[in-house]
């Protein structure tokens, strides 16, 4: 009987009526989504950043920031670690031996190619280029440098790339931490090249012709078109 | 026991569909408001409960195990967000019967006047009830639940629901007579 009265007061109860949710909890989870969306990202860049400095030992606990390139990572640290002279380039090889098309500095012809660190080395007069294929989203180069080294994005046609404006430590698949000066290393198509030169920075505008001792900085520099950001000088 | 239909629609939002989702909140947003409502007692909270309760439900999509039914899952989420809004005000606003209610045409006007009148001490008493016996009732009897999605939206046993409410209704004829 009384469950008869409970029914019957249920019709009878002021109950407003429903109000339409679904607007607001569809913006909501649209809202909560792009949330989640760069919480994952950041968390991405955050574990990135400690897979980082956890691969280069002497930057453990002490990772300041990053820079980063396709194939290559420049971590910024408060202590380098003891570095080691320059090893062997790798075993001489052909111009024609690369599985890819070398780019070469106003088209000219290396000293020597090597084969080693997951690249070729291309030895000139006073520089060292290294390219290699960073297709693959691999990391082959990391690098470490102290707070007060100049380092900074910059872009070369386009692409990005980091200039590394003094002594820094090099790490190279399987070996120890080298010693390095000054780099510029940048993505072009599906390669990445790191350039290595007893070179000064200048942002004078430079209008010389290219010789064995000095680049121009110009869209022929290197002949596949790549052009440093910058003006560069042999020292 | 959920329509062919409506376990469709709960995979496809599984399945991160948000047409699907939203279509299962179109259809349940009525239950949803109208159980916080009754336990919350305040249409705000009880519109806010609601909201939350669907959010929550999605995010726990994942969770919710297939071919098991959605409602009592659904309501046992509405219910904890109306009760938590009901703690954190510290009273529940009471329910009331509509004002100027009609008596159905053709109705004595007096027994109709009865009948208010018999209505408004039922629901004085059944707001004398402590909560659980109240929500009991309120499930069972004002939202229809079977025992089951009481049940759920208690987070309590089927058996206790029995013996809960059979406790209630004893209790509230004491509070009548």
């Amino acid at each position: 009987m009384i469950e008869l009265e409970l029914r019957d007061l249920a019709v009878h109860l002021d109950v407003p009526p429903a109000p339409p949710v679904a607007g607001a909890v569809r913006a909501r989870i649209a809202r909560a989504r792009r949330h989640r969306r760069v919480l994952a990202i950041a968390l991405a860049i955050g574990i990135f950043a400690l897979a980082v400095a956890f691969a280069v030992p002497s930057s453990r606990a002490s990772l300041l920031r990053f820079f980063h390139v396709r194939g290559a990572t420049v971590t910024i640290v408060d202590k380098l670690p003891r570095l080691t002279p320059r090893a062997p380039l790798g075993a001489p090889v052909r111009m024609d031996a690369p599985p890819f098309r070398l780019l070469l500095p106003n088209g000219r012809r290396p000293e020597q190619v090597y084969a080693g660190d997951g690249g070729y080395w291309l030895r000139y007069r006073g520089l060292l280029l290294f390219e290699f294929e960073s297709g693959d989203g691999a990391t082959l180069i990391k690098k470490a440098a102290l707070g007060r080294t100049d380092v900074e994005y910059v872009d070369v046609r386009g692409e990005p790339a980091i200039w590394i404006g003094s002594r820094h430590a090099v790490y190279l698949p399987g070996g120890p931490p080298r010693a390095a000066g000054h780099v510029l290393i940048w993505q072009h198509g599906p390669l990445t090249l790191r350039l290595e030169a007893s070179v000064v920075a200048s942002r004078r505008s430079q209008s010389h012709g290219a010789s064995a001792d000095h680049l121009e900085p110009s869209t022929s520099w290197l002949s596949a078109s790549a052009t440093p950001p910058r003006n560069l000088e042999v020292a | 026991m959920q329509s062919p239909d409506e376990e469709t629609l709960v995979e496809r939002a599984r399945r991160g569909d948000p047409d699907a989702f939203e279509a299962l909140v179109v259809s349940y947003q009525p239950l949803a408001f109208r159980t916080a409502f009754v336990i919350a007692g305040d249409a705000a909270d009880a519109e806010e409960a609601a909201q939350d309760a669907f959010v929550k439900a999605h995010r726990a999509l994942g969770r919710f195990r297939s071919g098991e039914p959605f409602r009592p899952w659904l309501l046992t989420i509405v219910a904890n967000e109306a009760r938590n809004r009901r703690r954190s005000r510290g009273r529940r606003a009471a329910l009331a019967l509509r004002a100027a209610d009609p008596g159905a045409p053709g109705e004595d006007p007096e027994a109709a006047a009865l009948a208010s009148e018999r209505r408004k001490r039922l629901l004085t008493a059944v707001e004398r009830l402590r909560d659980d016996d109240r929500e009991v009732l309120a499930c069972r009897y004002f939202l229809d639940l079977s025992e089951e999605e009481t049940a759920a939206a208690l987070g309590i046993a089927r058996g206790t629901v029995k013996s809960r409410t059979h406790r209630a209704l004893g209790r509230l004829q004491e509070e009548l007579a």
